[in-house]
């Protein structure tokens, strides 16, 4: 190369190094309870910011620990016609619904050869008290498919010790592919509109092809259905931790 | 709609209600409406000026008051009458209040019998023969005519209707959110009239409200949240049994 002055070109020292510092990263996606993201839809969203306000309101008074489906949950609630007056349900989390005050979980147990399930309120001042046992995520968001699975998948012990967890790290993924009855079963798990990966199907080859006729490639092309959250899902989270500070 | 808790943990569903910028229209004396009792007209939630004519702008200018969407008229007694231009706000009902709530139900357009009436129409097979969901016989042979008012299908939904005897639960005086019990007729975001009960039941209810209603510019200094008795406040402990 050849400069214009005649002089030797202007030492330019080498790029620095860009380090990518994975602990931030961590930081980031933090955790956000699904029931604060607002449903798409056309409710004014002063609705959602009042409700929002209770919700952060009896979060300051009473302690709802992270937890996501598959996690084993000890749920104890004021009971009016119990000798104590209390009752503490273990079970795992197989489902998570509703938005805002009325969002839900479903946890189920094998108690004495009877499969039980019970829905409970998460901002219902009934209960005292929610641990979590085994953190543990599954492969999938609803794991229904344990009523049609062999029972021993859903049993858990009702005096388990609460598994201790590991500071901080990551939430364990268990990737157990879980064995079913003999069909019939509730709903047909093996059609690929519930995109199931947890569990083993032994059904013969033919069976797997003809579910796949009821796919819907799609689907996941259709832009309408849409819903990027990232954004609102940002504020909330900064709502949220300004007033849980103070 | 939100979940309401009370003190002995149940739940109850209740529906929010915002007063958005509600004035004062106009006073019509008794005798200038020919009715029972004196009339005020109260205008609701504000909207542009632009998409009417400048001569139905005249109650508004009285007022001093901009465009509102829908205008009602409140009967009332003499000594309730108020000030035209005087705005209204969620604490005029207090929370223990019983309510009526009216709005157009939400329009479902032309409907067949079994939907606007509940006929039971008829079964799906057994030889029927293009006849499911019709209304079967209209009359008898000896009437000799169909009678007036007879239920037939036509245009459903898109009516004022009322639903009576709704607690209110909680009133919010910093966004003026009235929280009341139940359902209430009409879709999301649409525009509705609030009125003391007129139930016998619920006639001596009210205790002491603020009449003949909230001025904002008054002593009165309310708390930002205004709640029932019975109601679980998320500012207690949880629930416990004795």
């Amino acid at each position: 190369r050849v400069s214009s002055d005649g002089k030797p070109p202007k030492f330019q020292p080498p790029p620095k190094p860009v380090i990518i510092d994975r602990k931030t990263r961590k930081e980031e996606t933090r955790f956000l309870s699904p029931e604060f993201i607002p449903p798409r839809g056309r409710t004014d969203s002063l609705k959602y910011y009042i409700e929002r306000k209770d919700m952060i309101q009896r979060r300051k008074v009473f302690n709802i620990p992270e937890f996501y489906v598959g996690h084993v949950l000890a749920v104890t609630t004021a009971e009016p016609r119990a000798s104590d007056k209390s009752k503490r349900f273990v079970g795992i989390c197989i489902q998570r619904g509703g938005k805002g005050l009325g969002a839900t979980f479903v946890l189920r147990n094998v108690i004495e050869d009877q499969g039980v399930e019970i829905c409970y309120e998460l901002y219902s001042p009934r209960i005292q008290a929610i641990e979590v046992l085994k953190l543990e995520k599954r492969l999938d968001e609803n794991l229904m498919y344990l009523r049609d699975a062999l029972p021993e998948y859903s049993t858990f012990d009702v005096n388990m010790k609460p598994v201790p967890r590991m500071a901080h790290e990551e939430i364990p993924v268990n990737k157990l592919q879980v064995r079913m009855k003999p069909k019939p079963w509730s709903k047909r798990w093996e059609r690929p509109k519930y995109n199931i990966k947890g569990i083993k199907f032994e059904l013969p080859e033919h069976k797997m092809k003809a579910a796949q006729k009821w796919s819907q490639p799609w689907l996941e092309f259709d832009m309408l259905r849409e819903y990027d959250t990232s954004k609102i899902e940002e504020k909330i989270r900064k709502e949220l931790s300004e007033e849980l500070e103070k | 709609m939100m979940p309401i808790w009370t003190k002995s943990g149940e739940k109850h569903a209740v529906t929010l209600l915002k007063v958005q910028d509600c004035h004062v229209l106009r006073y019509v004396s008794k005798e200038e409406s020919g009715g029972k009792t004196a009339k005020l007209l109260v205008g609701g939630k504000n909207v542009s000026p632009f998409s009417k004519p400048e001569s139905a702008h005249e109650i508004f200018k009285e007022a001093g008051v901009p465009r509102k969407q829908k205008v009602t008229t409140f009967n009332v007694t003499d000594d309730a009458i108020i000030k035209p231009g005087t705005p209204l706000y969620a604490a005029h009902f207090r929370p223990g209040q019983f309510v009526d709530v009216t709005a157009k139900t939400i329009g479902k357009g032309f409907q067949g019998v079994v939907k606007r009436w509940g006929f039971k129409g008829q079964p799906a097979s057994h030889g029927q023969t293009k006849t499911h969901r019709r209304p079967g016989a209209i009359s008898t042979n000896k009437a000799a005519k169909v009678y007036r008012g007879k239920k037939m299908p036509g245009k459903m939904g898109n009516i004022y209707r009322t639903s009576f005897g709704l607690k209110v639960w909680r009133i919010n005086t910093k966004h003026d959110i009235i929280y009341v019990n139940g359902s209430v007729p009409g879709h999301t975001n649409c525009l509705v009239k609030v009125r003391d009960s007129k139930l016998p039941t619920y006639k001596d209810c009210n205790k002491n409200p603020p009449f003949p209603t909230f001025f904002a510019d008054g002593d009165e200094e309310l708390p930002e949240d205004l709640f029932d008795e019975e109601i679980f406040q998320f500012t207690d402990p949880s629930v416990k049994f004795a």
